[in-house]
């Protein structure tokens, strides 16, 4: 009687259906956008010194009116006060934002996901202490947090202070930002995948593996762990772009990238006072933030949603 | 631990002793009596069904005996000795040696027994490189060969499936192909066929009777459904709020029940040879609150051949005419005062069976 009940609804799927067997999606247009976005950002950002197009970090373009020229088939973002391309630092910057922002929500993955699956697969006090450690970090106002420590690692560089032999020199406002950013990154993480491997954990899989003499690491790796990648995608997606945005916000406060290196919210800051004369040098690095963003963004939600992933603390 | 592989492997004798098991759970509300002093025993080979509603502590008692129970929060007492050594309180680490390789469980729903991310044959092959240490290859032919006992047509293309092309049935195929792997001589099936299509559970408990004749294994069946133990078990123990209230041959339960339990259990059953629209016989309420279960007997309150004894004195197991027949009823049926209250409650019904007739 179902049967008969849900077959005409089950036709226009049908048809839909390629040689193959699978059934086709259709993916949405955001979706693409965002792909596409970072397939030629990425592209761009790691291979600028060989692509053609795409001048020298910091060369400089020598010569009168060379200064503050407006976008043209040249200069296709303009030039900055000092003579130099914003699309060629756009891109440079591309590298230095994407790369402190993936590395840094990785390190959080791997070590929130680590706290996070402890703390949902052993419950008990195990769990109540992590619970407290996650949400004292937590409750920190994350960019002053942020602006703090990295102000401290500024001074630890500049010190002469040596643990077991080794200094800080090599504690630049590169690995500063990186280090911050994972420690951030950390908490949310903890908290989602502890929630996920919470309503895992009490999936009958589970208990049939332990009823078949199962060891804890082998269900905790080959049960539990694959369960949570697609909640994981979405989290790295979602957290480079919160991160990327985060940036933009440390270079407003003077705490980001030192010039002459170029990441996107240090050239936004750098020009954004001049704004009125030359707007080129803020408008294109924040656009090409605000697109990467959203990328990031569409493709997580994405992500999310086809694997039906409730965003509990992001 | 290879105390217990020599002394289980033998083919004869009791395999499993359970004695005056109880299992309670703390909780906030206070102490759940989930199992409360369960004793049977079972022999190798044979197959004993436990009945119940939800909530008779049917699917604890089998975890419990499994040791598969999270620790925190469990208080349990009694004994269960397996294979003559004794089990109960054994850690994890200690159980992990007789999981899988003696004793195993198939759970009640397929779709969610399944890692849906790990390929069948994956699946299957795990226990045999855990326990068997069985190099990859060996334990692929055997992964294959079970599939096959467990009749799964072109077994060898199933094993590269991941468990949501298969169908339930053939995913309960699987989960009992997982179970034997290791050939374990005790398996308890855990409501094994509730999730399935009424066509395939008579297959599956044919499947689970028929291997456990081959392989001379244990196999205690835990179901709500009086029609499932039937024609698949030696032996029967009704459980009802934590407790054994009835426990026989299946021939012998069917043809003389005592506990008036039981058969309302069988009337709410329907049968082939009543005129349609006869209305089944429903046990009245819900089974009883495990933190504060009834004084008396904990049927009584939803017992139609209940007495004022019932109410207040708590019937101890006795023994039937026949041997092995042991029941807990102050008026069992059978007895003049069940029979006098059983004419009243069948004409009622039967009224009330006809007046339904007549309507439609």
């Amino acid at each position: 009687m179902t049967d008969l009940l849900a077959a005409p609804s089950v036709v226009p799927e049908a048809a839909v259906t390629v040689d193959d067997g699978r059934t086709r999606r259709r993916l949405p247009l955001g979706l693409w956008f965002g792909i596409a976005w970072l397939v030629v950002a990425t592209f761009h950002a790691y291979m600028a010194s060989r692509l053609p197009w795409v001048r020298g970090e910091n060369q400089r373009v020598e010569g009168a009116g060379r200064y503050r020229i407006g976008p043209s088939a040249d200069f296709w973002f303009g030039s900055d006060k000092l003579g130099k391309d914003v699309f060629a630092r756009c891109v440079y910057g591309a590298k230095l934002s994407i790369t402190l922002a993936s590395v840094s929500i990785v390190v959080g993955l791997v070590l929130g996901g680590s706290l996070g699956m402890i703390a949902g697969y052993f419950k008990g006090w195990v769990d109540r202490a992590l619970a407290i450690v996650i949400d004292s970090l937590l409750a920190f106002p994350a960019l002053v947090v942020a602006a703090l420590l990295i102000g401290r690692f500024d001074v630890l560089q500049a010190s002469d202070i040596q643990v077991a032999g080794f200094g800080f020199e090599w504690l630049t406002r590169r690995w500063s930002i990186a280090i911050v950013f994972s420690l951030l990154s950390i908490a949310p993480v903890a908290r989602i995948v502890r929630a996920q491997t919470l309503s895992l954990s009490e999936r009958e899989y589970v208990l049939a593996a332990r009823s078949l003499g199962a060891r804890t690491p082998r269900i905790l790796f080959r049960e539990i762990l694959p369960n949570l990648v697609p909640a994981m995608v979405s989290v790295l997606f979602t957290g480079i772009a919160l991160l990327l945005a985060a940036e933009g916000a440390l270079a407003f406060l003077g705490y980001s990238i030192k010039a002459p290196d170029a990441s996107w919210g240090l050239m936004i800051n750098e020009a954004r006072v001049d704004i009125d004369q030359y707007w080129w040098a803020t408008i294109m690095p924040a656009a090409m933030l605000f697109m990467t963003v959203l990328a990031f963004n569409l493709i997580g939600d994405w992500v999310a949603k086809r694997f039906d992933i409730r965003e509990a603390a992001i | 631990m290879s105390g217990f592989q020599s002394a289980s492997r033998s083919s004869e004798g009791t395999l499993l002793e359970v004695t005056d098991l109880c299992t309670h759970f703390r909780t906030e509300r206070g102490l759940v009596r989930a199992v409360d002093g369960v004793t049977f025993s079972i022999e190798r080979g044979k197959a004993l069904g436990i009945v119940g509603e939800s909530g008779s502590g049917k699917t604890v008692l089998s975890r419990a005996i499994m040791g598969l129970l999270p620790k925190r929060g469990t208080v349990q007492s009694g004994s269960v000795r397996f294979a003559g050594q004794e089990i109960l309180g054994l850690s994890a680490r200690q159980m992990r040696h007789l999981w899988g390789r003696e004793m195993s469980m198939i759970f009640q729903d397929p779709m969610s027994s399944l890692n849906p991310l790990m390929k069948v044959g994956r699946q299957i092959t795990e226990p045999l490189k855990i326990h068997l240490d069985m190099p990859r290859d060996d334990a692929r032919q055997t992964a294959e060969r079970l599939l096959k006992d467990v009749r799964i047509p072109e077994a060898a293309r199933r094993l590269n499936q991941y468990p949501h092309e298969l169908s339930g049935g053939m995913r309960q195929r699987v989960m009992i192909a997982i179970a034997l792997a290791c050939g374990p001589t005790l398996l308890f099936a855990d409501e094994p066929t509730t999730a399935l299509d009424v066509t395939v559970q008579a297959q599956i408990l044919d499947l689970i009777g028929e291997q456990r004749r081959d392989r001379n294994m244990s196999v205690i069946l835990v179901t709500h459904d009086l029609g499932v133990v039937a024609g698949h078990t030696d032996e029967i123990a009704v459980m009802y709020a934590g407790r054994l209230v009835e426990k026989a041959s299946t021939r012998e339960l069917f043809a003389n029940m005592k506990m008036p339990y039981t058969k309302s259990l069988l009337r709410s059953i329907p049968k082939i040879d009543e005129p349609s629209h006869t209305r089944l016989m429903t046990i009245p309420g819900r089974p009883p609150d495990l933190v504060n279960p009834p004084k008396g007997c904990r049927f009584a309150p939803r017992c139609a051949y209940a007495r004022d004894r019932c109410h207040v004195e708590d019937p101890p197991l006795v023994a039937a005419e026949q041997p092995d027949h042991v029941y807990a009823c102050w008026y069992p049926v059978g007895s003049p005062e069940f029979e006098e209250r059983d004419a009243e409650i069948l004409t009622q019904s039967v009224s009330i069976g006809a007046t339904v007739g007549v309507e439609t």
